[in-house]
């Protein structure tokens, strides 16, 4: 009785796990075939990822990505901590509208958010009207509530405030004791969440095909663009994005097993 | 003055939220009640119209649908998944974790995509069922709201029982063999302790797929485009494309989506608040 349940626990599992990766794998096998008319593709050939590869088009979408991924949350990282040390050192009782403010986007998110700021902005004088400028805050708003929620949770798993009183009393000021003390300290919490906002933005189709698809193509633009071309070559360009997008998210997986094994050693 | 420098540091904060977040919401807000052409004056004329021009009325019906259909089938999905994977445990649990976790990265345009190549024209598993004389197969209707329904509980699932798993792991044994030793079945066991436990995380997750699916735009923008009728394509459509652009008339459309996400979210609050004050 015990092993026939475990069979169908197992059965159901093996179920769910092919459902989900039955269009990745033939996304995979679909880039590397020429053709495939009938039951069994044929020709097989590496020709497209060449072809994606060797195109200068797609690698300037790679690097638009990869900038604009990287700059946003840099700045919303900053923005945040700066905030932080204000909400933490002086005015905890300011916590609950931060929290407040870092959550709204969850409910402005899809398509609300870029439209509220195109609406507003678009008519407005430079810089607010520049495009890159407009997408660079719209996606700190976007990735807002991970580096908060991020930088929150280390936060609240050290003794914040303990460490403060002591580095007063050895004659530290507030604002170097919480950017050298407390911030080196959660640096793991910071690097997790900045990386799991970069795997968002990398994926993020929506504002930028409504803020600034044609001015800034990145990569998810490209494969929307090329997909009315070639079926193989999307297919190659969305394996290697993919792999890049896993890529991010291992590390954020690995690095986070990581300092949760840590947290249980102390 | 000396010591009230250190708010400085939050100001950064203050103006990044105001200007881009809280600013541009409440300009659509006012935005929805303004006539259009840059008249003066306030009108409910644009709400009027969206409640009863039959191209936005169901559109409203569609999103409400796919996104309600969708997350309850990906919750029943993941709640199987979830209990199994939990019961199993082990390396079994970690590797569908991880499977879990990668196709979670799997949405968008490229999800999109790769269910054309499977069910578009000349799909893979179109000609399958057209070798094989499956019509069924053969001619899946993708670029309708079953394609579209079938989409969006695929990327559900994985997001829905990473959810979840963390809330089977808190069941205890314990509790189990309790209903167990006083002659209860498994059945008992869901129904008396298990369900009723889980309820808030449950309902949490409901609500977190639904507004995620409700929101979604790439997906349907990539699978069909203008074919088929759903909120977020007729908002970004005010705002950008081929038709004539009508801002007014968009931000009252986005007015009633923030709303229904806003709903979703408050119900879900309120109901988990109250099955948690019972228990206490």
């Amino acid at each position: 009785m015990k092993t026939k349940k475990k069979h169908g626990t197992g059965l159901l599992l093996v179920v769910v796990a092919v459902y989900l990766l039955i269009p990745l794998v033939f996304t995979f096998l679909y880039s590397l075939f020429r053709e495939w008319m009938d039951i069994l593709p044929s020709s097989f050939t590496l020709n497209a990822y060449g072809e994606i590869l060797g195109d200068s088009v797609f690698w300037l979408s790679v690097g638009r990505t990869l900038i604009i991924s990287i700059i946003p949350i840099f700045i919303c990282m900053v923005i945040v901590l700066l905030a932080m040390y204000v909400v933490v050192v002086y005015h905890p009782e300011w916590d609950k509208y931060m929290k407040l403010l870092c959550t709204m986007p969850y409910a402005i998110q899809g398509v609300i958010l870029p439209i509220c700021v195109l609406a507003l902005y678009a008519d407005a004088p430079e810089p607010f009207s520049n495009r890159i400028f407009m997408l660079t805050s719209t996606y700190c708003i976007v990735v807002l509530p991970y580096i908060y929620q991020g930088v929150r949770n280390n936060l609240n798993g050290m003794n914040v405030k303990g460490l403060l009183e002591a580095a007063q009393m050895l004659g530290a000021g507030q604002f170097y004791s919480f950017f050298r003390i407390i911030v080196p300290n959660i640096t793991n919490g910071i690097i997790i969440s900045s990386m799991l906002a970069m795997a968002i933005v990398f994926g993020d189709f929506v504002v930028i095909n409504m803020l600034a698809g044609n001015y800034f193509p990145t990569a998810q633009m490209y494969v929307y663009e090329i997909m009315k071309k070639s079926s193989q070559k999307t297919c190659a360009a969305i394996m290697i994005l993919f792999t890049v997008t896993l890529l991010i998210s291992m590390f954020v997986f690995l690095r986070g097993a990581d300092s949760q094994k840590q947290d249980e050693e102390n | 003055m000396q010591s009230k420098r250190y708010l400085l540091a939050g100001f950064p904060f203050i103006l990044l939220a105001g200007m881009f977040e809280v600013l541009p919401v409440l300009t659509t807000i006012i935005k929805s009640f303004r006539p259009e052409g840059g008249g003066f004056g306030l009108t409910l004329e644009h709400y009027v119209a969206v409640f009863t021009k039959p191209l936005y009325v169901s559109a409203i019906r569609n999103s409400l649908l796919i996104s309600a259909a969708s997350a309850a089938i990906g919750l029943l999905v993941a709640f199987a998944a979830g209990r199994a994977a939990c019961e199993r445990g082990g390396s079994v649990k970690k590797l569908f974790m991880s499977i879990l976790n990668m196709v979670s990265n799997f949405s968008g345009v490229p999800l999109a995509f790769s269910f054309i190549i499977l069910f578009g024209n000349a799909g893979v598993v179109t000609i399958l069922g057209r070798s094989l004389g499956i019509q069924s197969l053969a001619e899946f209707p993708l670029y309708t709201i079953w394609g579209l329904m079938l989409t969006y509980i695929y990327f559900q699932i994985p997001l829905a029982t990473l959810l979840l798993i963390p809330a089977f792991d808190s069941i205890r044994r314990e509790w189990r063999e309790a209903v167990n030793i006083m002659g209860g079945n498994d059945r008992i066991f869901w129904r008396k302790v298990g369900i009723p436990v889980l309820l808030p995380s449950l309902l949490g997750t409901f609500s977190t797929l639904f507004a995620n699916a409700i929101s979604a735009y790439a997906t349907a923008y990539a699978l069909l485009m203008n074919n088929y009728s759903i909120l977020p394509i007729r908002i970004a459509e005010q705002f950008k494309g081929d038709i004539v652009q009508r801002p007014e008339f968009g931000s009252a459309l986005a007015v009633v989506l923030m709303l229904i996400m806003v709903c979703s979210m408050g119900i879900t609050q309120r109901v988990a608040g109250m099955t948690g004050g019972k228990k206490a």
